[in-house]
């Protein structure tokens, strides 16, 4: 069977004041891809994850997520139930409990009253403590999350995104600011999740080596243009050269 | 040319240090310096004053109209503080447009808002509880409303400003799960800041003690009220007693908000019984108790307030204030506004000269004021005295800045005839403990490594001082000088109705007389005033940074 492709873009470009950004991208990505996005700092792999998760308006060009234009999703349910976002360590609620961290991921769905209700008695526990579970994190549901370490807040974002359970995740610098130990673990689980799950991941990446190890295809970014979009087993060490090539050096 | 801008650039904070000090300097020239400033009787005075602070009166009775009197104070402050919270949460959070989506109406919003806030906070409380008894008479709602409106007002803009400045990331998390305007406010928001609101509305909760003691002086009960009387049949001994249950009382507060913030920062969180659940259970005690005791034992009624004859006192109120049935209003008079102005003049004369005098003596006693210093931490020095003058500079901060500077004024006026100069002096030795109190945390908190560095390279204390603790120190005390000035403003008026000069005492003479259009007048010029203050303060700050 033939898999569906779930992001298309056609020529999208993105302006900042003067600079692009992104100047007329088109690819597309099918389901069940691990694509990583690769490239040097300001090439625009930010920008092209925030246009995809609808956060940046597109100067022109269009984006087409499970084949509808991106415009025709509304924010709310139907959207957090397509595409989910992690980030750095930065974007859980710090003061808050783990296990409320996890269920945010439920809020699309809820109403108001039962997410205030939650923050006192915790609604849907299992749910929450399954994912928990799987993130290696169950003991510490009911910790202050800005207590746990870089690696473990990095999985209950993991966790929250898979209460949420979107069909594509976009991971920005998922694992910037870890250790490399913590940042094989923290992409290994999430790459296993994807996989079992069915979803979609792309994810930008400053190191080129977790993108050979963890992702089937790599689309690399210079200056807002693509420089090359390939399996992973085709990019060579001379590309990859001279992608990071500096300016100077030309 | 270049040059020139470039050494201007490197010495901004110095010219602009030199600058306020010269401000400061011609303020002081408002003055007569001579012996007229002072009563005949005034040295005998102070000396009957000190006498009483050194033996003040433990009779049983005073001790027990104290500790009632402690009780009135406390339970309008609490009662007040909790009406001010909830204001400043609804209007605080659309203040913030954190509610709104669209761009204009969030721009619609915050305008609207916080005018309300800056308005509510721009007059000073005892004002605002002047107006109301006027309008309602005296009932212990008076007191209520007159702290939770201009504290609803502050607390709302701090709070509204904090949920502005919450970290952006976890927010687009958030609403990149999908969660609505509502779910965004509390599970992002709220949780991100409850932690500063509280610490802030604890600090502000033992500002709005002496606040509520300064309520008796337009006639509702309390410490005020004792201090007042006390001071009238010339009772030294006994206006020191009623002023030590005073400091007492903001020494418990200081204490329980201290307990509360240590809490709050950290983070570990402890099975069972918490020093914050019992905080909270204490606090909502605390509220409980003061509303029970207004309504019932006070036998306060909030719909009494609205009752007809009220309503028709109000209405002659307010109407008088805006002219209405009135031949000549006063603010439509050149004359009137010519004199009113000359008297904005000299209050805003009579704030440079307090913070100029609060800041010298802060600036002369924050060293061995700071922890850091006084065990010899961060200069690697010590000796003998350092511990014992620590204490006794705290302690004189804490005197300094329990009793209010109405309080201060009341005792100053019997030395000093009416004028600028007690007014200053009053303000003065309110703030100087509170600047001082300011300073030696921001000295506390300092990276000590770098005069780690300069005491190890053999620097003394002058020079560890000046090139290492000042410079980076500055541009934070210069903040807090700002900061307590824009206080000090709101509060000229207060120490003018005891006759310290100004505004102020124009006030009390135009309230005592029911010259409505005059008190509209009077009120226009102090907003003016609050407003150059804001505007004064914020544009420095800017330059500092």
């Amino acid at each position: 069977m033939m898999s569906k492709t779930m992001i298309e873009a056609k020529n999208i470009t993105k302006h900042f004041e003067r600079k692009i950004a992104l100047s007329s991208l088109s690819f597309s990505i099918k389901q069940g891809e691990l694509v990583a996005l690769i490239g040097p700092s300001g090439a625009g792999k930010t920008t092209l994850l925030n246009s995809i998760a609808g956060l940046v308006p597109l100067r022109s060009g269009q984006l087409l997520l499970d084949s509808l234009p991106l415009e025709d999703y509304k924010r709310g349910k139907k959207f957090a139930k397509k595409i989910g976002v992690i980030r750095q360590q930065f974007d859980l609620i710090g003061p808050l409990a783990v296990i409320h961290n996890v269920l945010a991921g439920k809020l699309s769905e809820w109403g108001l009253i039962k997410s205030l209700f939650s923050l006192l008695i915790p609604q849907e526990k299992e749910l929450a403590l399954t994912a928990l579970e799987r993130v290696g994190l169950r003991d510490k549901a009911y910790e202050i999350t800005t207590t746990l370490s870089g690696g473990e807040q990095q999985r209950v974002a993991m966790a929250r995104l898979m209460v949420q359970n979107p069909e594509i995740i976009l991971a920005d610098e998922p694992v910037a600011s870890l250790d490399p130990a913590r940042a094989d673990d923290v992409l290994a689980m999430l790459t296993k999740i994807v996989l079992e799950e069915k979803q979609t991941l792309i994810a930008s990446l400053h190191s080129v080596e977790y993108a050979r190890k963890y992702f089937t295809r790599i689309i690399s970014l210079k200056n807002g243009e693509i420089f090359f979009d390939l399996p992973t087993e085709k990019v060579s060490d001379e590309l990859l050269k001279e992608l990071y090539q500096l300016k100077e050096q030309d | 040319m270049m040059k020139i801008s470039l050494s201007l650039q490197l010495h901004k904070r110095f010219i602009l240090s030199l600058l306020l000090l010269a401000v400061f300097i011609w303020s002081l020239t408002s003055i007569h310096w001579n012996s007229e400033l002072f009563h005949a009787g005034g040295i005998p005075t102070i000396l009957q004053i000190v006498e009483g602070l050194i033996k003040p009166n433990f009779e049983p009775s005073i001790l027990l109209a104290g500790l009632e009197s402690a009780w009135t104070t406390l339970a309008y402050a609490v009662a007040g503080m909790s009406l001010a919270i909830v204001y400043a949460f609804i209007v605080g959070v659309l203040a913030s447009g954190t509610l709104t989506t669209r761009k204009f109406s969030r721009i619609i919003s915050k305008v609207f808002f916080r005018g309300i806030l800056g308005f509510t906070r721009s007059i000073h409380e005892l004002i605002w509880a002047w107006l109301f008894v006027a309008a309602v008479g005296l009932s212990p709602y008076a007191a209520i409303l007159a702290l939770a409106i201009p504290y609803g007002g502050i607390l709302g803009r701090i709070f509204a400003d904090m949920l502005n400045d919450v970290p952006g990331e976890p927010i687009i998390a958030i609403k990149a799960a999908g969660s609505s305007r509502l779910q965004m406010l509390f599970y992002g928001y709220l949780p991100l800041v409850w932690a500063d609101f509280i610490s802030y509305t604890m600090y502000r909760f033992e500002c709005a003690i002496r606040s509520s003691a300064i309520m008796s002086f337009v006639g509702l009960g309390g410490l005020g009220f004792q201090i007042q009387l006390a001071l009238a049949d010339l009772k030294y001994d006994a206006v020191w007693t009623f002023v030590f249950f005073l400091i007492a009382l903001v020494i418990c507060v200081d204490g329980w908000s201290h307990l509360v913030r240590k809490g709050l920062t950290d983070h570990k969180r402890k099975k069972g019984l918490g020093s914050g659940w019992i905080s909270v259970l204490f606090a909502t005690l605390l509220i409980a108790g003061s509303w029970i005791y207004i309504t019932i034992g006070e036998n306060a009624r909030l719909f009494e307030l609205l009752s007809e004859k009220n309503m028709e006192y109000a209405k002659t109120f307010f109407g008088g204030l805006l002219g209405i049935n009135q031949d000549d209003s006063a603010f439509l008079d050149v004359e009137s506004w010519v004199h009113a102005l000359k008297l904005t003049f000299e209050t805003l004369e009579m704030s440079i000269m307090a913070i100029g005098f609060a800041t010298i003596v802060a600036f002369l006693t924050v060293i061995p004021a700071a922890r850091n210093i006084a065990n010899g931490n961060l200069t690697l020095k010590k000796n003998w005295y350092n511990l014992p003058l620590f204490g006794f500079i705290r302690l004189l901060y804490i005197f300094s800045r329990s009793v209010p500077e109405l309080v201060w004024a009341m005792m100053i006026i019997f030395i000093f005839k009416p004028g600028l100069l007690p007014g200053a002096l009053a303000l003065a030795l309110h703030n100087f403990g509170i600047l001082g109190k300011l300073w030696a945390e921001v000295v506390e908190d300092m990276d000590p490594r770098p005069i780690r560095n300069l005491a190890a390279a053999g620097a003394s204390r002058i020079e560890i001082f000046f090139y290492g603790i000042l410079p980076i120190v500055l541009p934070r005390f210069l903040t807090y000088i700002l900061y307590r000035w824009e206080v000090i403003m709101r509060t000229t008026i207060v120490v003018g109705f005891v006759g310290a000069g100004g505004l102020g005492m124009d006030f009390k003479l135009a309230m005592s007389y029911f010259d409505y259009t005059q008190i509209t007048l009077l009120l226009l010029c102090y907003m003016i005033l609050v407003i150059i203050a804001d505007f004064a303060s914020e544009t420095t700050r800017k330059a500092v940074k």
